[in-house]
């Protein structure tokens, strides 16, 4: 028999683990946003191709964990394509703003249609590695192991991510270039290098969590959609640019979805919006946004 | 010249016009169902695009008041029988323009690259509403509704389940409000919405009031997007959440950035441009999707103004060529 103190803690984990996959995958494109004012909607696509490449390695190859290595760099060159065959002459034109956007969403269409004539438009279940199935016993909540995988991978990467924007040049680069890239380019910094670099990450890290996100969701086609409008109110929430911001709204939402459905089934879905527009008229540039345009 | 400009424009509307009524002779009746598609959507897509051109915000909620332009018009129209047609576009007028001026009211405040996403904030609350709200809207299932007759004074009853009929009305309402809102945007009004999009801090040291503007232009540009959703309603004999849904704002939303947004009436093209694609990829493919989004990267790429921009360039490759050739003739 489970107390209710339990159940509330389970639902926290619940909260927890979503919001973490969603902070992998909200924490590139609101970098992308930071540094180059583009909303790329292409983003999730990535996301939805690293599920579904999962699903092929982990089948006909037999390896989730080959599937966690490749899947990524495939994303992540994607990524680093699309950015320099596509978004690169179209970011210095006057007034490109409209065209990023329908530039990346025809990216989004491209890349979700591709898929569907791939692998079918059925749900696609890909098997976690044996290690990781069954669930185990802490404090005395049973829950599955897959998910405190989830927690730990997604943990790895965002202390891997706070070093390198903390402690390298590189970070420093990047976060000069979200405050102004223009002054970081006639200081002498190859910006562009900057911008192909995050958009790149952002695209494999989108693929990473795609590939942790295949065995728990599964793999279907309206995935990339579902998680871009949740990266819209992580993104929104956190503050243009700002990881930080980002990891704090993807943690709050992941909550918001798991205790909303849990207390207020007929109007959780509503929360969210409810939390980005609070934030938008009491604080427009988000709880950590740095630029306030 | 430039008389010959001036009867070239007044000749080209008048042929525009006359394909436009005529049109209903010559189509099919698919064809005439995709004609009203088109003159509805045009309708919507230019009360965006009077945001982006004449203010310089861009909503990706607007799907909020098309929405709710639907989904009143269903639900009078399912509780009082009988109700008239032209009660009805004005209800979903109505509606629209107080929802509007709610979500204006706080959405303005906040800087254009906030103010698309606050919009679409509000659009994703109404969602949630009209999908939770089962008893009222039908939720996920949606509403079937029959289309309502409606009476003139001269011609006498006008029976809408005729597409040809339905064509003629969405045509007349349609071309009556873009001229109404383009005669309002001639007044001083209009200026001051240019003004404030060009110069905002000059505007406002000037004496306007910025906020009041873009307000005026919101709730406009939210009148015009309820009244499509009120005829769209209509049209399709059935409402369901796909009229309030990202995907709708989103497709409104690129219709106008295919056509072009330097134009008042640019958007029409590019609607018409989607909605034919649509039409005919999804004739020949399952995968159209994927050729339309082919199609929207090479707009983007070869062209900076979408398909207006595309066939001015076109223009002026042409007439650069002639020119030159005058110019050979002369020496």
């Amino acid at each position: 028999m489970e107390t209710v103190t339990e159940i509330y803690f389970v639902e926290m984990l619940h909260g927890l683990v979503y919001g973490m996959l969603l902070f992998l995958v909200a924490s590139g494109f609101t970098l992308v946003f930071g540094l180059m004012n583009v909303l790329n909607l292409s983003h999730t696509g990535f996301y939805m191709l690293g599920a579904y490449l999962a699903y092929s390695v982990t089948v006909y190859l037999d390896n989730f964990w080959l599937a966690l290595i490749i899947c990524p760099i495939i994303t992540g060159i994607a990524g680093l394509g699309v950015e320099h065959i596509f978004l690169r002459k179209i970011h210095s034109r006057e007034g490109a703003h409209a065209a990023e956007l329908l530039l990346t969403f025809g990216i989004f269409y491209v890349i979700s249609e591709l898929i569907v004539m791939t692998w079918g438009s059925f749900e696609l279940d890909v098997p976690a590695p044996e290690i990781l199935t069954g669930s185990i016993t802490f404090v005395g909540i049973t829950y599955p192991v897959y998910r405190f995988f989830i927690l730990a991978i997604s943990g790895a990467i965002l202390a891997l991510m706070t070093f390198v924007l903390q402690k390298t040049r590189t970070g420093m680069m990047i976060k000069a270039a979200v405050s102004d890239a223009k002054m970081l380019d006639s200081l002498g910094v190859n910006v562009s290098l900057v911008f192909l670099g995050v958009f790149g990450g952002g695209s494999a890290l989108a693929g990473l969590a795609g590939v942790i996100a295949a065995p728990f969701f599964t793999a279907y086609p309206s995935m990339g959609l579902e998680i871009l409008i949740d990266c819209f109110v992580v993104v929104v929430v956190g503050g243009f640019g700002s990881l930080m911001g980002a990891f704090v709204a993807a943690l709050m939402i992941g909550e918001l979805h798991s205790f909303g459905v849990l207390l207020f089934p007929n109007i959780a879905l509503a929360f969210q919006f409810l939390l980005m527009a609070g934030v938008l008229v009491f604080k427009p540039a988000g709880l950590f946004g740095e630029k306030n345009e | 010249m430039n008389k010959i400009a001036k009867l070239n424009s007044i000749l080209m509307w008048c042929t525009m016009i006359l394909v436009l009524i005529f049109a209903p002779i010559v189509l099919p009746v698919f064809g005439i169902e995709m004609a009203t598609e088109i003159v509805i959507f045009s309708l919507f897509a230019i009360s965006i695009n009077l945001l982006i051109k004449y203010i310089g915000l861009v909503s990706f909620g607007h799907a909020a008041f098309f929405g709710v332009g639907a989904y009143i018009v269903a639900i009078v129209l399912k509780s009082v029988a009988g109700f008239p047609l032209f009660g009805l576009l004005l209800l979903s007028i109505g509606s629209a323009v107080l929802l509007a001026a709610i979500i204006g009211f706080f959405s303005v405040r906040s800087s254009p690259s906030y103010f698309p996403l606050l919009v679409l904030a509000f659009q994703m609350l109404l969602l949630t509403i009209a999908m939770k709200w089962r008893s009222l809207t039908g939720g996920d299932d949606g509403m079937p509704i029959i289309r309502p007759d409606f009476y003139l004074p001269i011609i006498g009853e006008i029976n809408l389940i005729d597409s040809v009929n339905m064509y003629y009305l969405s045509l007349v309402i349609v071309i009556m409000a873009l001229f109404l809102v383009y005669l309002a945007l001639k007044t001083p009004l209009g200026n001051a919405f240019l003004c404030t999009k060009i110069n905002p801090s000059r505007a406002s040291h000037l004496g306007y009031n910025i906020l009041l503007i873009r307000w005026i232009a919101f709730v406009l540009s939210g009148a015009m997007a309820g009244l499509a959703g009120g005829l769209y309603v209509i049209f399709q004999e059935f409402v369901a959440t796909t009229t309030m849904d990202l995907h709708m704002s989103f497709t409104a939303f690129m219709m106008v950035l295919i056509g072009g947004t330097a134009y008042y009436l640019g958007p029409v093209l590019g609607v018409t441009f989607y909605i034919l694609m649509t039409y005919f990829l999804s004739d020949i493919t399952p995968h159209w999707q994927l050729y339309l989004g082919v199609m929207f990267i090479i707009i983007v790429k070869y062209s900076e103004g979408g398909l207006v921009g595309l066939i001015e360039k076109l223009r002026d490759i042409f007439s650069h060529t002639t020119k030159e050739v005058f110019n050979d003739v002369n020496t």
